[in-house]
């Protein structure tokens, strides 16, 4: 049906065509690592406050690096009051490092006292939304009833559901510990702050004087 | 929901040229695919997965390379799609033809991903474009005679002299009238399940509705349209109307439902369908005494006064094009196959939030979870991983918490695309899925977190009972929004420290019980091996 200068022609589309296909592939390509530079400029800050909005995240990484975006972690899968979490995109490498390095080296407190907050590298696993990862094969096959290894497939599930079962437990056991410590630490605060502020009183009324009168201690600043 | 099985019939048709850089390709120029015949050039609805609306293209290239058998479509714009560069009045069922050059003008694509045919007739006035008839426009799904150029975004009624490569001849109507067989056909066995049971089932018998001058009516074509309606139509009120074979077939996670009534040449079992209407199509009633507010029929007389009608098409769709097939039937979309088209559509449509997805999704049961994934998988990976062992389309999303979930133990929730659906998939994964040496395993619903805390972080602690003056209690609202690097000489830092030991030890904890899951996976895996 075609004469020769068609067909020509339509090899020269059909090759366009694979190209088209092809081109595909390269945009992958592309993505990813379009994806990968984002990974490594972003950083994920968690021990977050719930009340740290975007705003303040970008105004308190000012001193060192440019915010561009924050992406807040959703949680869906621990069933328990977890701190906040956070992806942090900003300029460069360089300014990731600072605010890693920043939050490593002194206990940076945002939104709250005194429980700092932590800092590290993203990876790309943390981004829920990561575009596809070429040459990663997705491989399946089926075990089932009846095939060999089905024994040891479910094994294995099994293996995974207690692993998981020891996760729970110890972020259980974590967020216990961290409640723990927090109300050991009111406690100890409170308990400092009725110090000082008996203390306080004490020397406006004018009382530490006849204290020091009774106990006959000479009191420094006479 | 019908077939999303792996069996779906296909066989080629007339062969063309080979070709291909390696010599490995061989073209075609027709085949036949779910027992519906495509030819080149033939006008078909594509979906994609997430959209309730289909994409319309008209196939340019027909191929199979090796054992991936390859479409090329070159593509219609709805006038959705290209609002902003609309100028002049848009009829209601009229499309617009790529053309130009560059991304959005035409794509390459599995032929499976084919949902079915439609029809799309020139109306242009170009010489080179046979008039059709009266009647082939007035049955025509849908009508085009204007352009629009992907590169200048620019419309135009002018007929380019090509569009991608091929002569502009072969794109717009072919020579000989199509063959549109009439109401003698009727609309085939939809194949559905509906799963909702919203509509009453047809009256076999048609009744006559006394309103409409049904004399007048030849045999031809009359279009649904509906509004979207809550209840269904009271079936008493459906009239006898022979119907082409052009039905659409809904999802039935939408709300209304609309009987369809049918011709009764022929002892259909009769669907039951719901039919969407676009939100911005108008609709012309047909008469004003039809008694049923709901139900609003359109029907093509050959008088001038006939509306165009549209019909809106939803997730779960198929058409049957106007043309000869009596033994229609509609398939249920290829969940097997995904649309690729380039054109940035995001600009139209705003991505519905994840979380609101979820909650909807999990109200009606197409929620499942599913564990024991790779964590490295994505949306995409999983998404495919679906579509090539289950043959099933979904939407999907990987949910570990980076900073206290196993990462040997990747979880994701996966919306499909109905109740039935999401239980078959469920019951597949669990009865042996492994994908690369991990059994999948998976359940129905939302996990049950606790709402996003509200309150002060754990640890955050506050003074009680302080005096302060006013001023100073502003200062202190707004303190939470500040920051600080706490230095050594405040009790701060001291109680900072002791935090930064409880996390340094909970760090190691959780990557010791982590990497000793992974070793015992692999012991497992190992010992399993023998």
């Amino acid at each position: 049906m075609a004469t020769s200068d068609e067909q020509a022609h339509e090899d020269r589309q059909d090759i366009k065509d694979e190209q088209l296909a092809h081109k595909d592939d390269e945009q992958a390509e592309k993505e990813y690592a379009d994806f990968e530079a984002r990974v490594r400029r972003t950083i994920y800050i968690d021990h977050l406050s719930p009340l740290v909005t975007a705003q303040v995240i970008k105004a308190s990484l000012a001193q060192c690096a440019n915010v561009v975006s924050t992406e807040f972690i959703q949680n869906y899968t621990i069933q328990y009051e977890i701190p906040a979490a956070a992806l942090v995109e900003v300029d460069n490498v360089s300014q990731a490092q600072a605010a890693v390095d920043l939050m490593n080296n002194f206990p940076f407190m945002l939104g709250g006292m005194p429980r700092p907050v932590r800092a590290v590298f993203a990876k790309p696993d943390m981004f829920p939304d990561r575009p596809r990862k070429p040459g990663l094969k997705v491989e399946f096959s089926w075990v089932k009833q009846g095939d060999p290894g089905y024994d040891g497939m479910n094994k294995l599930k099994g293996l995974a559901r207690r692993q998981e079962a020891e996760n729970m437990a110890l972020i259980k056991n974590q967020l216990e510990e961290e409640k723990e410590l927090a109300a050991q630490q009111q406690e100890t605060l409170e308990a400092s702050n009725s110090k000082y502020d008996m203390l306080e009183k004490l020397i406006t009324d004018g009382d530490i004087t006849k204290l020091a009168q009774h106990y006959k201690v000479k009191l420094g600043d006479d | 929901m019908g077939e999303s099985n792996e069996n779906i019939q296909f066989s080629w048709g007339k062969k063309r040229a080979k070709g291909g850089a390696k010599m490995d390709t061989q073209f075609y120029g027709s085949f036949t695919f779910d027992n519906v015949k495509y030819s080149l050039y033939d006008c078909v609805y594509l979906f994609k997965n997430g959209e309730s609306e289909p994409y319309i293209g008209k196939i340019v290239k027909i191929w199979q390379q090796n054992e991936a058998k390859k479409v090329k479509i070159l593509w219609f714009f709805t006038p959705d799609e290209i609002r902003n560069f609309l100028r002049g009045p848009v009829a209601e069922n009229e499309i617009f033809l790529a053309s130009g050059d560059g991304t959005g003008l035409a794509d390459i694509n599995p032929l499976e991903s084919i949902a079915g045919k439609c029809t799309v007739v020139c109306i242009s006035k170009d010489e080179r474009n046979r008039q059709p008839t009266p009647k082939e426009q007035t049955v025509a799904d849908y009508i085009f005679y204007r352009f629009f150029d992907v590169g200048n975004c620019t419309l135009s009624e002018q007929v380019p002299e090509k569009i991608a490569g091929l002569e502009v001849n072969v794109l717009l109507n072919p020579k000989d009238e199509q063959v549109i067989c009439y109401p003698d056909q009727d609309v085939q066995g939809m194949d559905q399940k509906v799963g909702a049971g919203l509509v009453a089932p047809l009256p076999q018998s048609a009744v006559k509705m006394d309103e409409i001058p049904v004399a007048p009516l030849p045999q031809s074509a009359a279009k649904m349209e509906d509004e979207i309606p809550v209840a269904a139509v009271p079936l008493s009120q459906s009239v006898a109307i022979s119907l082409p074979p052009s039905v659409k077939e809904v999802d039935k996670a939408q709300v209304a439902a609309v009987p369809l009534p049918l011709a009764v040449e022929e002892d259909v079992p009769k669907p039951t369908q719901k039919v969407f209407k676009r939100t911005e199509s108008t609709q012309k009633v047909l008469s004003d005494k039809m008694p049923s507010k709901k139900l609003k029929l359109s029907q093509d007389l050959t008088t001038k006064n006939m509306p165009s009608k549209k019909l809106k098409l939803s997730q779960d769709l198929t058409t049957q094009s106007m043309a000869p097939v009596p033994d229609v039937k509609v398939r249920s979309v290829p969940s097997a196959q995904q649309t690729t088209r380039q054109a940035d559509r995001s600009k139209w449509f705003k991505p519905q939030p994840w979380h609101g997805k979820l909650a909807q999704a999990d109200k009606e049961g197409r929620l499942v979870y599913i564990q024991n994934l790779d964590i490295r998988f994505g949306a995409s990976e999983i998404v495919e991983l679906i579509r090539e062992a289950l043959q099933l389309s979904c939407t999907a999303k990987p949910i570990n918490h980076p900073t206290y979930d196993d990462p040997n133990n990747g979880k994701a929730y996966v919306v499909f695309n109905s109740r039935n659906i999401a239980d078959e998939a469920v019951m597949k994964i669990n009865s042996g899925l492994v994908v690369g040496g991990r059994p999948l395993y998976c359940s129905k619903g939302l996990l049950k977190v606790p709402k996003p805390a509200s309150g002060a972080l754990v640890g955050h602690l506050t003074i009680s009972n302080q005096k302060m003056n006013p001023r100073q209690r502003e200062e202190q609202k707004k303190a939470v929004s500040t920051s600080h690097c706490s230095q050594p000489n405040t009790i701060e830092y001291d109680l900072a420290l002791d935090w930064m030991l409880v996390r340094e030890k909970q760090a190691m904890k959780f990557s010791i019980l982590h990497k000793r899951h992974a070793g015992e996976r692999k012991s497992f895996a190992a010992k399993m091996e023998k």
